[in-house]
């Protein structure tokens, strides 16, 4: 079914309201983008979206939509509590608060392209990445996980994982309030045990990298950033503790959804009202996986820093690997809003969305207040990612979001098909880019082919405004799970 | 006889099981869950006792396939085959057998997150059981 989309400005297309919808659907795309979203079932899910109650403003999409389970991956949805709205763990994800660092370095490309093959295989050895894989150092006892999904990236460095510094650099400073570990199920804790410092697979990575372009000038002075300064992401989230808490709240939902008498036109939306104890449990479930999330970013940093040290025989305070920034791509959030000219206490789900507060944002940390919060938009392995800035223009009409990613275009098996007979890894290091992948199937299944060009996404944001481009940086080595 | 499809669309992968009664199609989700995980076993000498109980058949079908994953990413235990023993409206108890999970024998080709319930569809027509189940990657 064909869904009316009305073109209403600059990459800016409506959903008008109909049906059982609340609210109109608002979505940021190309002419040619849209062409490719109308195949895929994501306007539907747009749609869905905005028939749940409570829904302020519009159902949003960003233009790295695609099709997700409840809601649509790039999607934004705000919820009033005092207008019957709710929370839904499907808007938020299975991997609660999946994330990306941005780590920058005092080191120029040039210095560390002789020894890129011992700082690939050093990431590759320090962090765990792949199915089952643990760092053996690593311990947590029950009580100290706990700690962990209460005190999010602080306890990392409490423990001497990094500094307090690097918190100031990290949304939310790395912790979510209201973390209660009591709740949490003993098989998300179980699961939680063993994955702490790990990265995962699939589109998980860690990315050595080098700055290949500067936009905006003032603002990358502000970051820190320059042409050809070795930069670090780190694309993780909360493993199976969030898998799991996710899945357990699904069930929870289910039964809510019944309780409330809230209608569900596909039951991965099950939700309930913010003012309802099931809301306040899985807010607070969600709230220790994002902060365990956070943790598992800070310790991975750590071993960034110490692979560095080992490889490059470099002091600490010579590779200067410091924090740009931490953000969250899937996270459902209290945040104050202005919406029909009236403030309010609104429930912000980001599901494949970043937040992106503006300029002079009170929580935007004051070193980067005057340029507006870094937004780090990752893409695919072969071409590069983005660094942009929040923009007033997304505080008002996005509620302070933007894109996160470059998105599928080919399913596993067709990027599978696509690399057959290929040396993907050597044509990779022959253009200067190495690859460590865990995996068997990962290396073809990422393919550059198999994602949009990322260049495409934030050229849309930048156009809308809901985002300003500051530098592009260029993978240099890449791990993989 | 049943059996089971990979389903797959540009960013999921999915299952579609079938069998003559709803504990066969059970077993074949459970192949396809792992189809998708990749690796073989090369013994089925140790088992597992699955208990589940759920408000309904879809629930039972999700948590049974979670179990299997819970066993695997958790545990250590690497699935190879399963015998569905009793499947009541809100109760099933299952036996699985396999190995220990050697990271260097069992090449694993992706990490499944969660089996969800976007789009789950169980239904029964005619002699034939029928379900789809989209995982979270």
């Amino acid at each position: 079914m064909a869904l009316p989309m009305e073109k209403i400005g600059v990459c800016r297309w409506r959903l008008p309201q109909e049906g059982k919808m609340r609210t109109e659907g608002l979505v940021f795309a190309t002419d040619d983008m849209m062409e490719a979203i109308r195949q895929e079932q994501a306007l539907e899910q747009v749609r869905n979206v905005a028939t749940l109650p409570g829904i302020m403003g519009p159902s949003i999409a960003m233009p790295d939509i695609h099709w997700g389970y409840g809601f649509p991956i790039g999607g934004v949805a705000a919820f009033d509590e005092n207008e019957g709205g709710v929370v839904s763990p499907g808007g938020v994800g299975y991997d609660i608060n999946c994330g990306v660092r941005l780590l920058r370095s005092a080191l120029n490309a040039d210095e560390i392209r002789p020894r890129l093959k011992e700082l690939a295989d050093g990431l590759f050895r320090n962090i765990p990445s792949g199915v089952g894989s643990r760092r053996k150092d690593l311990k947590l006892t029950l009580q100290e996980e706990k700690q962990v999904l209460q005190k999010g990236a602080l306890w990392a460095v409490e423990r001497g994982f990094g500094t307090e510094n690097d918190l100031l650099h990290i949304e939310e400073t790395g912790r979510l309030s209201g973390a209660d570990p009591d709740i949490v199920s003993d098989r998300a804790l179980e699961r939680g045990q063993s994955q702490l410092g790990t990265l995962g697979s699939g589109n998980h990575f860690l990315e050595v990298q080098e700055v290949e372009e500067i936009r905006d000038e003032e603002a990358a002075q502000t970051l820190g950033l320059s042409p050809g300064q070795v930069t670090v992401t780190i694309h993780t989230g909360s493993r199976g503790l969030g898998y799991q808490i996710c899945d357990d709240y699904i069930g929870v939902m289910r039964r809510a959804s019944r309780k409330y008498g809230i209608e569900l036109p596909d039951p991965q939306l099950c939700s309930a009202p913010l003012s309802s104890p099931e809301a306040r449990q899985y807010l607070s479930a969600m709230a220790c996986a994002a902060n365990f999330a956070f943790a598992n970013r800070q310790l991975i940093t750590d071993w960034v820093r110490e692979t560095f040290e080992q490889v490059l025989g470099r002091r600490p305070a010579e590779n200067q690997l410091s924090v740009i920034y931490d953000v969250c791509h899937n996270i459902a959030k209290w945040e104050t809003h202005r919406v029909g000219g009236k403030e309010r206490r609104l429930c912000v789900h980001r599901k494949g969305a970043t937040r992106a507060f503006p300029p002079g944002h009170p929580d935007v940390p004051d070193m980067y207040r005057h340029v507006g919060q870094p937004v780090l938009i990752p893409g695919d392995m072969g071409r590069y990612s983005y660094v942009l800035v929040g923009t007033q223009a997304a505080y008002e009409e996005t509620f302070g979001s933007t894109c996160h990613g470059a998105g599928r275009v080919l399913s596993r098996h067709a990027a599978k098909k696509l690399a057959r007979g290929r040396d993907i890894i050597g044509q990779l290091a022959a253009r200067g880019i190495l690859v460590r992948a865990a995996g068997r199937a990962t290396v073809a299944e990422e393919i550059s082919e198999a994602y949009k060009d990322v260049m495409e996404v934030v050229g849309v944001v930048q156009q809308a405004g809901i985002g300003k481009i500051v530098a592009r940086l260029r993978p240099l080595a890449v791990v993989k799970g | 006889m049943g059996n089971y499809q990979i389903l797959e669309h540009t960013a999921d992968m999915g299952i579609e099981a079938w069998g003559e009664s709803s504990g066969e199609m059970f077993v074949q989700a459970a192949r396809g869950l792992m189809d998708i995980i990749g690796g073989e076993t090369e013994t089925l000498g140790e088992e597992r006792l699955i208990e589940i109980r759920g408000e309904d058949f879809e629930e039972i079908l999700i948590r049974w396939l979670n179990e299997i994953l819970f066993l695997f990413e958790s545990r250590g235990f690497f699935p190879g085959e399963f015998e569905i023993m009793v499947l009541e409206d809100h109760f099933l108890r299952a036996r699985v057998m396999g190995e220990q999970f050697d990271s260097n024998r069992h090449r694993v080709e992706r990490e499944v997150k969660a089996v969800t319930y976007h789009q789950l569809k169980v239904e029964k027509s005619g002699n034939e059981w029928r379900a789809r189940i989209y995982l979270d990657l």
